[in-house]
């Protein structure tokens, strides 16, 4: 009842309007003024402003003048209502500056309301400019202490939004805020005053809202400065200091971020999160939980207690608690499941949930923990689960077993089994598609599973309710069957839609046929295929008859012209491809389409690069479909190997594009190959300088970017003095060409040189590069803002940047890594044992090579299955298209780390031994 | 005795009262905000921030409610002057009679304003603020360097004041509740 009184309610509410609002407008202009009307409009207004509803520029600026007639009305509400809506059309009115000083007044801590005063001073941090911040810093700073919390909140929150605005200024609050952090207001959470006058309701809930406000204005105001951070982190996390337990999530959030950003301080911080397990608020456990499981290279120890303490939650009675932690447990065990196998046991009850979301982590989870063993046995309990729940959580499910095929492949049988076995049952398109998915990408990926699938897929389109579904499996049977033992098999199944489909999937149907047809060595399939065309050549359909008489015109040709029209390997890359015509498209005016899109600058790669590419995609993704939210930026080079490996082409690409754009570097032709960004100076030097090496077929071009991060310097003709010099102090054969030097580095600019050496085309060179930045500094004259004329030269010594093996190769996908291990026992081989010093475990180790010898992990082998040794296997192609595999044997012991032993095969000569010199 | 008192400015406020808006302008510096100051009943100082926007208060005198607001002198705001004055009952313009240098930028404010056709017939009072200092100009040079002579269309009168020392004040005050809205 009291819900369909509150829906006519809404609807009398919703009929309100921009335009005939703006009419009532003129109600602010009247005198004397009326309250009462005027709060009824300023409520219309903020309802259509907080439903999406945007007013005009000129429409905003009128209405906000005529609202700033209504200052220092004595209707207290009204003057509440007045700087909410003030601060919403703050965005959008024009000149707002105007009404500053004004409210300036409602924000001093002497007469005026506390009703209003938070209002107002919320209001104030909206329409003001930089230069007028430093009027009211006495204001905030004595509302920042006030002892009303909804006044110092305020207060703290408005700093927040000035500190972009007006650093200097608002970092000379520090003092204040500290005062705000460490005092105990308890907070009504909102100021009550709508009703009207100055009445305050004794609040409910103390909540110590003040101190999340502070501590998050302390960390912006100190974020540049790592020990103040820390001390702060320090004093506030001693017990009882901090009452609000939502400050205390933030202060966790600190310690992981902290720990993150610098080793040294890992140790104190772990305690500090360590300490926060024990807090009485489940939220701040959760917090310190999942700040410990995100943390990089985790100890067994360090671990133990976080996922305890989850394992407790596991059991709470409120589904929320064991949703929480099965979440993080379900993320933490993708990459080190022997951590939470501890916790199967809990996990395993709540597959049985009733809450299916949490049933679906609890599955998921099990099967990432599970061993050998386990996994089927898990698989057969999944099978009963699966009539149970939704295809939504069906494909969470499928999506994971996915994974588990290209990580385990030796498991494919059982999943392979299952899979079949679900594709059976009852199930919309988006289960069913799933799971053929999956079963393309078992066929794609991992070769001993391909028959059987194949065999799956045949059945399944002989009742098959989706067009699409069987229209993809057709071309895929069409790709693949040719290349299998026993070909004939499939041209049944494949005529047999022929016979019996639409007419989408007859012609479907008959591409996939002739793919059997064109180019077949056996002449009795040869000729079979050409009567079953035939017989299509009747079909009632168009396309399917035009698709068969194409194909039956294509067998009579020779082999070499129909394979390049019907089995054509190689296809566009399409990321760049995107790129391109995204820019294409992009390009604005009528003229960019004056020319028709160049498909000559999209470069064609095989269907090996993309599956690699693919496969890469799909693993790191990875499964859970509901993630959780990561606490702040992710470091970019987290997922690193794979990653690296998936964006090279598209960064290729664009830095291509960039050096096109160089005259003096278009003539070079296309880049070869671009390598990672390499660091040459800390981040936090005055010049930051990083470097990409740039791979032409006769040229090496460095690129330098560098920025300048001193803000009373300029930097004038900046430029890069660099030596090369051989490894075994040999000549070099590079040649400095020329050098492009950037003319002007303001402050927190970046600027790019280039320099270009000639290379011998036919030589792969090893050399190590010094680096010395050479420019004249002009300081700026703080009163003009301008340069000083005169400068003096001076340089900047940053590391050396080495030139090795690697930079020649580009990571490649192959099918089965024996064979070309196999195939390249004739051709150079280089070998290395050696100890890697950086590394801190296998893991570490895989990931550090991966990206040191850039190529690509094959077969699963990117993820180590045992913590003592490992058999890493790498595939890639050098810049001339020459093959190079890689096979590295590691080990682990506690005493001497990881050991290594890295063995590379290449087509070119020389090329082994310098891939393996660029690791040693 | 109060009882009364108070009824009888009750039943005033109830069938006399007016309320009156009021704009003061005038470069910056020229002592806008401390000319309100002391018309409602404060102290005067010497060390006030510039103003940024407006202010706005109201002097009561007698049963006319005076609404002043006050503007900002500074260039940014002097383009955001004609917004506040439109419709008001009167303008004040308030001269720095000792700066010189500042006249003729006055005058081309003054003038470039009271062209606007939103501004026809607003009674003008320019205020010569400041003849307490000995470098002042008086009324007669000051109406000179404004050119208020050629002015047609509407009441213009010009005073000279001193806010420090209160002098003049009065007149004011009564020259605005003269063109209060009947």
């Amino acid at each position: 009842m009291s819900y369909n009184k509150k829906d006519e309610d809404d609807a009398g509410v919703v009929k309100v309007d921009r335009t005939s609002v703006f009419q009532e407008a003129r109600v602010f202009n009247v005198s004397p003024v009326s309250p009462r009307k005027c709060r009824i409009l300023l409520t219309k207004i903020a309802l259509l402003l907080f439903t999406g509803e945007k007013f005009p520029t000129n429409e905003a600026t009128s209405l906000f003048f005529g609202i700033s007639k209504l200052f220092q009305n004595k209707d207290a509400s009204l003057r509440q209502m007045v700087y909410l809506v003030i601060k919403e059309l703050a965005n959008t009115a024009e000149d707002v500056i105007m009404v500053t000083s004004s409210i300036m007044k409602d924000t001093a801590a002497v007469g005026s309301d506390v009703v209003y005063r938070a209002n107002a001073i919320r209001a104030l941090c909206r329409i003001i400019d930089a230069s007028t911040v430093q009027a009211i810093e006495r204001n905030i700073k004595t509302a920042i202490v006030d002892k009303t919390p909804s006044v110092s909140s305020a207060a703290l929150v408005s700093s927040y939004h000035l500190l972009p605005i007006a650093r200097d200024i608002v970092k000379r609050w520090q003092s204040e805020t500290q005062e705000a952090a460490s005092s105990s207001k308890s907070s009504s959470g909102f100021s009550l005053g709508f009703g009207g006058g100055g009445h305050h309701l004794a609040a409910a809930n103390t909540n110590y809202m003040t101190q999340y406000h502070a501590i998050g204005l302390l960390y912006q105001m100190r974020s540049h400065d790592r020990m103040a951070l820390v001390k702060m982190v320090q004093q506030y996390s001693a017990q009882g200091v901090v009452k609000s337990p939502a400050a205390r999530v933030m202060l966790v959030r600190l310690a992981a971020k902290l720990a993150e950003d610098d080793p040294s301080l890992r140790k104190p911080m772990m305690k500090l999160l360590d300490g926060w397990l024990q807090d009485k608020s489940e939220m701040v456990n959760f917090e310190a939980a999942k700040a410990i499981c995100d943390m990089p290279d985790l100890t067994d120890a360090e671990i133990g207690q976080a996922i305890h303490t989850l394992q407790l939650f596991l059991t709470s009675p409120r589904a929320v608690t064991k949703f929480a932690a099965i979440r993080i447990l379900h993320q933490f065990a993708s990459f080190k499941p022997d951590a939470v196998r501890p916790c199967n046991q809990d996990i395993e009850s709540l597959i049985s949930n009733t809450n299916r979301s949490i049933a679906t982590f609890a599955i998921t989870t099990l099967l990432k923990t599970g061993n050998e063993s386990s996994v089927d046995r898990l698989m057969k309990q999944i099978a009963s689960f699966m009539s149970e729940i939704t295809d939504e959580f069906k494909v969470t499910i499928v999506e994971a077993i996915r994974t588990l095929c290209l990580k385990f492949p030796s498991k494919q049988a059982g999943m392979l089994t299952f899979l079949s076995g679900i594709l059976r049952d009852e199930g919309g398109y988006e289960f069913k598609r799933s799971v053929v998915e999956s079963i393309f990408d078992l066929i794609k990926f991992v070769p001993d599973a391909k028959q059987e699938a194949l065999a799956h897929l045949c059945e399944f389109i002989e009742d098959c309710e989706f067009t699409k579904l069987a229209v993809r499996i057709l071309h895929l049977l069409g790709t693949e069957g040719p290349q299998t033992s026993q070909p004939t098999k499939y041209i049944r199944y494949i005529y047999n839609r022929v016979v019996l489909e639409n007419a989408i999937v007859r012609a479907a149907a008959v591409t996939a046929l002739a793919k059997f047809g064109v180019g077949q060595k056996d002449p009795e399939v040869k000729r079979s295929v050409g009567v079953l065309l035939r017989r299509c050549l009747d079909d009632t359909d168009d396309e399917v008859r035009d698709r068969a008489a194409l194909n039956l015109r294509l067998m009579k040709e020779d082999d070499e012209t129909a394979i390049k029209f019907v089995r054509n390997d190689s296809m566009f890359s399409l990321p760049v491809l995107e790129d391109q015509l995204a820019h294409y498209v992009a390009g604005g005016n009528a003229e960019a389409f004056a020319n028709a899109f160049d498909f000559a600058n999209v470069p064609v790669v095989t269907r090996e690069q993309s599956l690699a590419e693919d496969r890469t995609k799909k693993l790191t993704t990875a499964t859970p479909t509901l993630k959780a939210p990561s606490v702040g930026p992710k470091k970019p080079d987290q997922n690193s190997a794979a990653e690296a490996a998936n964006n090279i082409t598209v960064a290729t690409q664009r830095y291509s594009q960039q050096l096109q754009a160089i005259p003096e570097l278009s003539t070079y032709g296309a880049v070869l190959k671009s390598s990672p960004v390499v660091e040459l100076t800390e981040s936090e030097t005055e010049y930051v300088i990083t470097a990409v090496k740039h791979l032409f077929k006769e040229h090496l071009v460095l690129q330098y970017d560098i920025k300048n991060t001193l803000t009373d310097y300029m930097l004038a003709d900046v430029s890069v003095l660099c030596t090369a010099t051989s490894p075994d102090d040999e000549e070099v054969p590079l040649e400095e060409e020329f050098l492009i030097p950037v003319p002007l580095l303001k402050n927190e600019d970046q600027g790019t040189v280039y320099v270009s050496f000639a290379r011998p085309a036919d030589q792969l060179i090893a050399a190590s590069f010094t680096n010395v930045l050479k420019f004249s500094l002009k300081e700026i004259d703080p009163s003009t803002g301008e340069p000083e004329e005169s400068g003096y030269e001076d340089e900047y010594q940053v590391e050396d940047l080495e030139l090795s093996g690697s930079d020649y190769v580009l990571p490649a996908f192959a099918g089965s890594f024996d064979n070309i291990w196999n195939g390249l026992a004739e051709g150079d081989e280089a070998e290395e044992t050696l100890q890697l010093s950086n590394a801190k475990d296998i893991s570490n180790a895989v990931d550090l090579l991966v990206k040191a010898l850039g190529m690509q992990p094959l077969e699963g082998t990117e993820i180590a299955l045992s913590t003592s040794t490992h058999a890493l296997k790498l595939y890639g192609k050098s810049v001339g298209g020459g093959k190079v595999a890689g096979m590295v044997r590691m080990a682990y012991s506690a005493k001497s780390g990881v050991t290594v032993k890295i063995v590379i095969r290449s087509e070119e000569d020389g090329l082994a031994a310098l891939v393996v010199g660029g690791v040693a | 005795m109060d009882f009364f008192r108070r009824m009888y400015d009750w039943l005033l406020s109830v069938f006399w009262a007016t309320e009156m808006d009021v704009t003061m302008l005038g470069l910056q510096n020229a002592g806008k905000t401390s000319l309100l100051r002391v018309l409602a009943g404060g102290e005067f100082t010497i060390d006030s921030i510039p103003t940024v926007g407006f202010n706005m208060k109201r002097v009561k005198k007698g049963h006319v409610t005076l609404k002043c607001w006050d503007l900002g002198g500074q260039p940014r705001f002097r383009s955001m002057w004609e917004r506040y004055c439109r419709g008001v009952s009167a303008m004040l313009f308030v001269i720095d009679s000792a700066d010189v240098e500042a006249f003729p930028v006055a005058k081309e404010e003054l003038h470039l304003l009271l062209e606007k056709p939103t501004m026809e017939g607003i009674p003008l009072l320019v205020l010569a603020n400041k003849s307490d200092l000995p470098e002042h100009k008086n009324v007669e040079e000051v109406n000179e360097a404004l050119d208020l002579d050629s002015i047609q269309n509407r009441e213009v009168s010009i005073y000279g004041i001193s806010v420090k020392r209160e002098t003049n004040l009065d007149e004011v005050m009564k020259w605005m509740i003269k063109h209060a809205p009947k």
